[in-house]
């Protein structure tokens, strides 16, 4: 039979057909053929089954309009303000690439693949995770605390609550942050954390804890965002909490889902810390590292002037994007020069996150503060962000890219920052043109604490809620075994032992100085010779 | 004199290192290697493929010493470089005829 199988692996294509026709006259092969096509359209006649059930299930309803889109403008303006809502939203997917390189280029060589891989899957994960619950948590109406509606985006409207730009186009958007921050927490965890356990945390954050926080701030009636108006809570106070493009709700969380992660796994094998009389364990890759902090501020260009989801406030794009790059230029010159007088050295990782830290700071208050404004505010996080290393490397966590002090800290700044800065002139945004009427004004420009009381709660109440409920879920993943690699995996190599090969397995051999090594437990081949060879050590020397 | 040359695991080194300064060794050369020993390596997964790693990663140290330090060193490295499995590595040691110090011509141990 074999032999007949190698030869006809041997056939020409004309030799083929003839076979087939001789054996189209035989009664037992067209028999035998009956039965594997017969076969096949059962198969296939399954497949269609199933999808036209799923399909009716999920995605009959996404298109249906429940009702006629609240804002009418001229034919032309929905088409544009939603163009420019998806270009930006492309833009942010961009950053994917930005903290890939990121992270790979500030992690050792032996734990890049395990980077890779997360970041490929925690993006897939978040897609899904974000279309059966995520925008329904977020972004539904519901109740103060968490939306109910729109689950597997069943039953939405044509166009997304008064912005008039496309529901679906709304949502790829908002899935693109909600990956931004699921990729954030994976910074500081790298190295060490099981693939699994990455996951099983992944599903939490992007599934639950990011959608229902930041619908707090974001969605439609969240608490933090109506805070302060009758009815609502602290009446009082007369402003609400915001956040224009995320400083808070996508950073601070990120950020701080990272540091209880980090917290919980300890750090990885063989890293010592400064006061112990260790350092850093060194970045392999400082090319990609910096090309990937530069694609990541590329990307903010949609992450911060697309929160408008509105081209037709044109001035406020300009503002915004224009703001984006001074915080980002300021802080990446505060945090080089700080670093100087520290170190006497100009340090590439010093200024690769200051200038990301500098573009945290900025998300929050992009919309309402002068450029002037966003010059001081981002040279401050540039400073801040060096001191947030050095925080982290005295209480002993190991955050391998500095996700804490970038993500965390510097949003927590930014958010707050608004409090101070905000100019008093810009409102709010809107599908035709900004709203001035009710403009932020932060305590620097006369505006007393109102806004800051409020950026101040917003934020502390986030954090504190982010950071306790991480914790829960860290450690509910860790008892399960499987967020932290095993001791003899990690010294073996976590790519290899993860996913089975190294991201230069050409050239690299090992990290030196690092538990970079292979601690092999391998069958003894020769057990007998070793045995027989075993001998004191002579010396030579004598 | 007599030139010592270990070969541990990449992991032990920093410790190797360390306990070797602490005996008053003066200067090493490192260098990263790969080989094999009794043990002939594994096979790992790459897109649905094994293929052999046989050759593992180590690091080599070397070392040339005044006589007197031979045995403690040996005592050092494998004190800090055992685990009792295998692929611990090896030492071997050699005569040496003489030492230069390039800079000064000096000779003999005081070049080391």
């Amino acid at each position: 039979m074999s032999v007949i199988a190698k030869q006809a692996s041997n056939l020409t294509l004309s030799q083929k057909f003839s076979r087939l026709a001789r054996r189209l006259r035989e009664p037992e092969w067209r028999r035998y053929g009956g039965l594997l096509l017969g076969g096949k359209a059962i198969g296939i006649g399954l497949v269609l089954l199933i999808i036209t059930v799923v399909s009716g299930l999920f995605f009959t309803h996404v298109y249906a309009q429940t009702a006629a889109p609240e804002v009418k403008a001229a034919d032309v303006i929905n088409p544009i303000n939603t163009v420019w809502t998806l270009i930006a939203a492309f833009l942010v997917f961009g950053m994917q690439v930005g903290f890939t390189m990121l992270e790979a280029g500030f992690c050792r060589s032996r734990e890049t693949v395990n980077v890779l891989v997360e970041c490929v899957v925690d993006t897939c994960l978040c897609g899904i995770l974000f279309y059966a619950v995520g925008f329904a948590f977020m972004f539904s109406h519901g109740n103060g605390f968490i939306g109910y509606h729109w689950f597997f985006l069943q039953g939405a409207p044509a166009t997304y609550e008064t912005t008039g730009v496309a529901f679906l186009a709304v949502w790829i958007f908002q899935f693109a942050f909600a990956d931004t921050c699921s990729t954030i927490t994976s910074g500081a965890m790298i190295g060490r954390t099981g693939f699994v356990g990455d996951l099983l945390y992944s599903f939490c954050v992007t599934g639950f804890i990011y959608p229902i926080i930041g619908h707090w701030a974001w969605g439609p009636d969240g608490w933090l965002a109506t805070m302060g108006s009758a009815g609502n809570v602290f009446p009082s106070l007369g402003m609400g909490f915001h956040d224009f493009a995320g400083s808070t709700v996508v950073h601070t969380i990120g950020g701080f889902i990272a540091l209880a992660g980090a917290i919980v796994l300890g750090p990885r094998l063989g890293r010592k810390f400064k006061r112990d009389g260790g350092g850093p364990m060194l970045p392999h890759d400082l090319t990609i590292a910096v090309s990937g902090g530069l694609v990541l501020w590329f990307g903010w260009y949609g992450f911060n002037p697309g929160s408008t989801l509105s081209a037709m406030d044109f001035e406020g794009i300009g503002r915004v994007a224009t703001n984006t790059t001074l915080a980002a230029c300021a802080a990446g010159l505060s945090s080089i020069i700080y670093g100087y007088f520290r170190t006497k050295k100009w340090d590439a990782s010093y200024t690769t996150n200051g200038f990301l830290a500098g573009l945290v700071a900025i998300t929050c208050p992009c919309y309402w503060v002068s450029p002037t404004g966003s010059v001081l505010l981002g040279g401050i996080a540039g400073v801040l962000v060096i001191l947030g290393v050095d925080l982290l490397e005295w209480l002993r966590i190991d955050d391998p890219i500095g996700a804490v002090p970038v993500h965390g800290m510097c949003g927590i700044w930014g958010t707050i920052s608004l409090g101070l800065f905000a100019c008093g002139r810009y409102g709010a945004t809107g599908p035709l043109s900004p709203d001035n009427s009710a403009p932020l004004k932060g305590l620097f420009y006369g505006g007393g604490t109102q806004v800051l009381m409020a950026q101040i709660i917003g934020s502390a109440v986030v954090t504190v809620a982010t950071f306790a409920v991480a914790m829960a879920v860290m450690l509910a993943v860790n008892a399960t075994g499987t967020l932290r690699l095993p001791e003899d995996a990690e010294l073996y190599g976590m790519d290899l032992h993860e996913h089975g090969i190294s991201a230069y397995p050409e050239y690299v051999i090992s990290a030196l100085g690092a538990p970079g090594g292979m601690n092999q437990e391998l069958p003894v081949a020769h057990a007998k010779a070793s045995l027989a060879t075993t001998k004191p050590l002579s010396h030579i020397a004598s | 004199m007599t030139k010592l040359e270990a070969i541990v695991q990449p992991n032990k080194f920093e410790r190797v290192k360390e306990a070797l300064i602490g005996l008053g060794v003066e200067g090493m050369t490192i260098s990263e290697v790969r080989g094999h020993g009794r043990q002939k390596g594994h096979t790992e997964t790459y897109r649905g493929r094994e293929y052999g790693i046989d050759l593992l990663p180590k690091v080599k140290l070397e070392l040339v010493l005044d006589d007197k330090l031979v045995d403690p060193a040996i005592d050092a490295i494998i004190k800090s470089a055992a685990t009792g499995k295998i692929g611990d590595g090896k030492i071997f040691l050699y005569k040496v005829e003489e030492a230069i110090r390039i800079r000064s011509q000096e000779r003999g141990a005081a070049a080391l």
